[in-house]
């Protein structure tokens, strides 16, 4: 390749993909991203790390150093998972350093000197366990919070037991030191994960309390404007305008997301019963009213919800003006009450073709295993809906 | 009929008024709380028209009806709110308003719950007829077995709110029932004091969370 081809080159190459790490990852995910940035086995690169590390540690070096440096990936799931079981492999050899501790100090060789390393390792490293539960695991789903505890517990009482074992052998005062020492440690480590996991919740619950304060101020402060503007804008545009419809539309919203909060349990009657009044309110001249009495959550009959749907438009097309909705959730049975105040129409003399009364309300409810009354004179129309309870919940 | 409006919105307070029938006179408007109290006692009068919210107050309308407490019994509060939130209509009505009715209704409705208020009557809309029902576990059963009981309605009771809550108009209510206008309007104070006094824990729940107790 020439120097004058290079640039070429590069440009016509299709850009490498960006060296990001992994959120699934082993340890650091540092390998994935690597061989994915060089478009190359992921193997080969674990590989190469392998035997630099292994020539005097520069592949560790360089693994902790593009660890630190290279970003996540941001596209991914926002949880770190990783696989390499860190915690657990350094309790262990913190467990292996302690028993070397103890070996030694039962050899019995006088001079506690000996004692230092294995005893400041196994501390350590019960150190390092804790320090990676608590900092790499915190919000990882593969290691979850019994995992957690279960290392610091194990850790913990590993330093307390050596230290508590070193004590009875006076070698010198070096393993007395030491044996109070490391005790004093695995005290520590058993207490720390409690108080960050105290902290942690004391912060989450100001923070929960700052944001609920702040939505109430918010509240507070809609309701008392623009609510108020939305209900003097319905009053001066007259009832049945468009500007009073739309403007009776957003209160409804904005209501709804003031006092049923931002999670309405969807799909039961009422919610539904309210969806319907909105949407009829958009499209007639009409207000819908819908009160909704008893405990409504745990029915959500098609037929009871389709009839009542039926009803309400009807009542909005045929009689438009002011309708009223009732719901009412009693011991035995749900019944809805639509009712408007138009000229009213014969019952007896609808015709056949006028499917929606005969077919979409009395049928549906009847198949369901309910009953459905059309009242209808000259002050206006009320369709009764009634489903037993037990028909509602199936 | 000689009424006071209290609102803090001088768009709302005009519009309202021209909208009011003849047999209403507008005495005097008030703005605030502060104000709304000062008129109340200065005017005395038939009716006051009081805004649930108003800015500036702690407990708004609330609190401007248990500053008028002595009152109450020759001027009578009707409430008037953007919301028909339980907490804004249990409220006012347990700080002694004779009735609640939401700032979206017309003119004609207005006049005519200003009539009844200004009568003695109490003024239920079909919510608050079926927030009533929820707060008297009457759509469970539960009903009075004495007459004096307060913590639950009477089968009466019950019926009477159940047609309102269906948009039924106190006439209506009497026709279906058969019995007088009069029987209904009975019935109807007779379960806005049982709001106003009762104990149960769904009513002082929301008002002690208030702070209106």
């Amino acid at each position: 390749m020439t120097a004058a081809e290079a640039p070429r080159a590069i440009a016509a190459r299709p850009a490498r993909p960006v060296l990001r790490r992994p959120r699934r990852m082993v340890l650091g995910g540092v390998c994935a991203g690597v061989a994915h940035h060089l478009e190359r086995p992921v193997a080969v690169v674990r590989v190469v790390t392998v035997v630099l590390a292994l020539l005097g540690g520069a592949g560790v070096l360089l693994y902790l150093w593009l660890w630190a440096l290279v970003p996540l990936d941001e596209e991914e799931a926002p949880r770190v998972r990783r696989a390499f079981p860190g915690a657990a492999i350094l309790v262990s050899l913190a467990g292996v350093a302690a028993l070397v501790a103890l070996a030694s100090a039962h050899g019995g060789a006088p001079g506690g000197d000996r004692l230092i390393p294995p005893v400041v390792d196994s501390a350590g490293l019960a150190i390092l366990a804790l320090a990676w539960t608590l900092v790499l695991d915190r919000a990882d789903p593969r290691h979850d919070e019994r995992y957690r505890r279960v290392i610091g517990a194990v850790a913990g009482g590993l330093l307390v037991t050596e230290g508590l074992l070193l004590l009875p052998f006076p070698h010198s005062t070096v393993s007395t030191v030491l044996g109070v020492v490391v005790a004093a440690v695995g005290i520590v480590i058993l207490i720390v994960p409690r108080i960050v996991g105290f902290w942690t919740d004391l912060m989450a619950e100001r923070t929960a309390r700052d944001r609920e304060s702040q939505r109430a101020e918010i509240a507070a402060h809609l309701h008392d404007s623009v609510l108020q503007t939305l209900a003097i804008i319905q009053h001066r545009a007259g009832p049945q305008s468009e500007v009073a419809r739309l403007a009776r539309a957003q209160e409804r919203e904005l209501r709804d997301w003031l006092f049923a909060g931002t999670d309405p349990f969807a799909g039961d009657v009422a919610t539904e019963l309210r969806t319907t009044a909105g949407e009829l309110e958009l499209a007639h001249p009409v207000r819908v009213e819908v009160v909704a009495v008893g405990d409504a959550a745990e029915v959500h009959s098609a037929a009871l919800i389709g009839a009542a749907r039926e009803a309400m438009l009807n009542a909005a097309r045929h009689a438009g003006g002011d309708v009223a909705v009732y719901l009412e959730v009693g011991e035995e049975a749900v019944e809805v009450f639509v009712r408007d105040r138009g000229a009213g129409f014969d019952v007896d003399a609808l015709p056949e073709g006028r499917i929606g009364v005969r077919e979409s309300i009395v049928g549906r409810m009847e198949r369901a295993g309910g009953q459905a009354t059309v009242r209808s004179d000259a002050r206006g129309t009320e369709v009764r809906l009634r489903l037993p309870l037990e028909a509602a919940r199936a | 009929m000689r009424v006071l409006l209290v609102d803090d919105h001088s768009i709302f307070r005009s519009g309202l008024r021209a909208e009011l029938g003849g047999a209403v006179e507008v005495v005097g408007e008030a703005a605030t709380a502060d104000e709304a109290v000062r008129m109340a006692h200065e005017l005395r009068p038939d009716v006051v028209l009081l805004d649930v919210h108003l800015p500036g107050s702690e407990g708004g309308g609330a609190e401007v009806l248990r500053r008028c407490a002595d009152l109450l019994g020759e001027v009578r509060f009707l409430a008037l709110s953007v919301s028909d939130a339980a907490e804004d209509v249990v409220g006012v009505i347990r700080a002694g308003a004779r009735g609640y009715i939401t700032k979206t209704s017309s003119g004609a409705e207005v006049t005519r719950a200003l009539t009844s208020v200004a009568d003695g009557d109490a003024v239920f809309s079909p919510r608050l007829a079926g927030f009533v029902l929820d707060a008297f576990g009457a759509a469970q059963g539960e009903q009075a077995v004495a007459d004096d009981e307060l913590d639950r309605l009477s089968a009466r009771e019950r019926e009477v709110m159940r047609l309102i809550a269906r948009g039924y108009a106190y006439k209506e209510v009497a026709a279906e029932l058969y019995i007088s206008i009069k029987t209904v309007e009975t019935h109807v104070s007779a379960v806005l004091r049982k709001l106003q006094l009762s104990s149960r824990h769904e009513l002082t729940a929301w008002a002690l969370e208030r702070k209106l107790l």
